[in-house]
This record gives structure tokens, sequence and C-alpha cells, in this order.
């Protein structure tokens, strides 16, 4: 592959790039926007990262996320616990909105991720690639498990002064999670994929 | 030379660039993964515009009404957004109510006023600073979700304080409407089509 045409998401101005082999972030000439990162072995990169992300978020969900204590009297709270309760409260669109963006879409990404780059690192591509990518393209920014992070500071600060708080496993677990998951994010180039996808088809 | 200059496209699902039909209006099929195709956004400037209109209205009662309500043995105490601020505040954490401020405050409004002056600027062909409202159009689609804070704090209160008599938290009206503020601006940016900067003549530009 000697040259690749793409075309700028923000400005729509079409970009040949030259040099395809360069590692890292091509830009747009015109508006300067981020057209894609190129990382070096990127698929096994997502493929460790995707591994351990499932780990963390297995011991994240598993665990006791938080506990407190108020008089003797202890609660313990985790990811499920949180729409539990809003569901019994009858607040059924902040329960719906809590499940979705912090363990439906989070779990359905990481799992499709690992389905995705599974098949690819052992130089197979899987009949369902296409619509894998889809989903991942359209559900980025509903996943939102680092903001859950900021509000479990939040929280904290405000819980400590009413009982004690005790942080379980989970927290830690969830805490690197974060930091995995942004690294999937810088990662994950949809380009090369796709790139990958159109030469099989073409050799077929 | 820009896409829509030669007939083509890209494909909002796999980044493929498409042969487009000659009319502008026009409307492909993506050869590599099967979606449609069109050359902006459909309707992008009033969907946006009534979304925008829609959180400006629910972002009034989401700072009026409680975030949530505490009941403990002394009585019952509503935090609305400010007054979560102020507790912050006046408790010494200063740290925390700037994170609630900008999260629940600075980034919607912020948000909303940025989609507001792109909307206007491209309906009355305004073409200067393209990169800068580049830059802001991305801010947008950068800061969205981290207003969620608020509505996750409240949730994780409610999942941790449930003592019965002796201390409960509820969940209160504004987080309600403040949910569907954070949602419907993120869908709101989503809806709006930044190559419409880029599409404003240049002779416009120039006499402004």
């Amino acid at each position: 592959m000697s040259e690749h045409i793409v075309c700028c998401h923000e400005c729509d101005e079409i970009v040949a790039i030259k040099d395809t082999n360069r590692v890292g972030r091509f830009k747009c000439p015109v508006c300067g926007s981020l057209l894609f990162r190129h990382k070096k072995s990127m698929t096994e990169k997502m493929y460790a990262l995707s591994i351990a992300a499932l780990i963390l978020f297995g011991a994240t969900n598993y665990f006791p996320f938080l506990s407190f204590e108020v008089l003797g009297n202890l609660s313990h709270a985790n990811f499920f616990t949180s729409v539990i309760y809003l569901v019994k409260e009858q607040e059924y669109l902040l329960g719906l909105a809590i499940l979705m963006t912090t363990i439906v879409i989070p779990f359905f990404r990481i799992v499709l991720f690992l389905i995705l780059f599974a098949p690819l690192y052992h130089k197979h591509i899987p009949s369902y690639a296409k619509s894998v990518l889809k989903f991942l393209e359209f559900s980025t920014p509903w996943g939102m498990l680092d903001v859950f992070l900021i509000g479990v500071f939040v929280s904290l600060v405000k819980l400590v002064k009413m009982g004690s708080i005790i942080a379980g496993t989970s927290v830690w677990a969830f805490g690197v999670l974060v930091f995995v998951l942004a690294a999937m994010q810088v990662t994950f180039n949809p380009h090369q994929i796709w790139e990958l996808i159109d030469r099989n088809e073409e050799s077929r | 030379m820009r896409a829509i200059e030669c007939g083509l496209a890209t494909c909002s699902a796999c980044h493929h660039i498409v042969k487009m039909p000659p009319r502008l209006d026009g409307v492909s099929i993506c050869p590599r993964c099967g979606e449609e195709v069109v050359y902006r956004k459909k309707n992008s400037i009033e969907h946006t515009w009534a979304l925008v209109i829609a959180s400006i209205l629910f972002y009034i009662p989401a700072n009026m009404l409680p975030m949530m309500h505490v009941h403990t043995f002394a009585g019952t105490q509503s935090d609305t957004i400010i007054s979560g601020v102020i507790y912050f505040l006046h408790s010494g954490s200063y740290l925390i109510a700037a994170v609630i401020f900008i999260a629940s405050i600075i980034v919607p409004i912020t948000k909303l006023l940025i989609l507001v002056y792109l909307l206007i600027s491209v309906q009355f062909q305004k073409g200067a600073n393209k990169v800068k409202k580049k830059r802001l159009y991305q801010l947008t689609e950068l800061i969205g979700k981290w207003s969620m804070v608020d509505v996750y704090v409240v949730a994780i209160m409610i999942a941790l304080v449930h003592f019965g008599g002796l201390s409960e938290i509820k969940a209160g009206q504004g987080a309600n409407y403040f949910l569907l503020v954070v949602i419907l601006t993120m869908i709101a940016a989503m809806r709006f089509d930044p190559r419409l900067i880029w599409d404003i003549k240049e002779d416009n530009a120039t006499r402004i």
C-alpha cells in the first residue's frame, strides 16, 4: 500500500497520505484535525488490552465497590446496586442511563474489541468484523466509565462527613480499568482494519 | 480539493470515500459497509436547533429543582446543583466544589453557547475563523459527557445511603432534567455537521 486516501471529517478535504508506514498522528493539512493515529502492532496491543479490560471489568463488578457505615449500620454498593435502588424508587430514566453508560455499553465494547482482535491476531478476518466496527464507531461517546470515576471521587468526599466509607477491592480494579480503556481508545485505529477487510475482499 | 467538489462523500460508519449522485441531496449506499451515505447530515441545522432549544428549556428545572433529598433523623435537606457547590465551598472542599461547578454549570452552558454560535454562523453564512470554529466544535464533542458527573454522584449516594429512618438519600426531579440536558446536548453536538462551516464561500469570509 503506497498511498492511502482519506477524507477529513471536519472540513471535507481529501487528503492523500504518502508515507503510510509512518507511526504517529496524521493531521488534516487544511484544518489541522486528527485524521487517525497509526500505531505499531495495533492488533497485538488491542488484543492484550482488551483481555486486561475484560478481567478488570469482571473484578470491578464482582468484588464489593464501596461500603458505607453510619452508627453500626453497614451498606455495600457496586454498579448494579445503584441501578437496583434507582429502579426501586421508580427512577427508571436515571436507572436506565446508569445501566447503559456504566455497565452495558462498556461491557459490550470490551467484548466486541476482544472478539474482533482475537481472530485478527491469528491472521483471520471474522465475518462479523464490519458490524462490530460499526457498533464500536457509534458507541464511542456513550461509554462513560471515566466520568463515573470522577463521580466516585466526589461522592467519597461527600460521604466522608456522614459516616465512615470503605473503598473495596473493586475501586482499585476500576481505577486501572479506566486507564486501560483510555489506552485502548488511543490505540484503536479503525482505518487499518477497514483496509485489511478491503484487501481481503479484493484478493478473493 | 474538497470531497463535495469532486462528487464524493465519506461514509459516516466506515470512512470509505463513496462516489455520489450529482444532486446535493443525493443518497448513496456505501459499497464497503452498506450504510447510507449523504453529502451532509440530513436536516442537521433544524435538528441541532431543536435539540439545543429543548436542552435550554430542560436546563431551567434542572437548576431550580433539587438533585437529591437527604432524609436524616434531624430532618430533610434538599440539594440543588448550586446549593451543592455552596455546601462544598463552606466545608472547605474547594477542589470538589470546582469539579461540580465546572461539570454541571460551566460545561453545559459552554456547550449550548458554542452550538448556538456555530448554528447562527452557518445560517448567516459567516465564514471567518473557520479553524477556531472547528476547535470550538471539537471542544463540545470532547467535554460533552463530563457533565454526567453530578448524575453519577446522585446514583452512588442513593446506592450507599439507605438506612431507613436514620439516614436516607432519594433522587430529586432535578436529576432527571439534568440527565436529559446532558443526553440532548450530546445528541445535538452529534447532529451538527462541522463540514457546513467549511462549505461557507470564501468571498463571504473576506467581507466580514
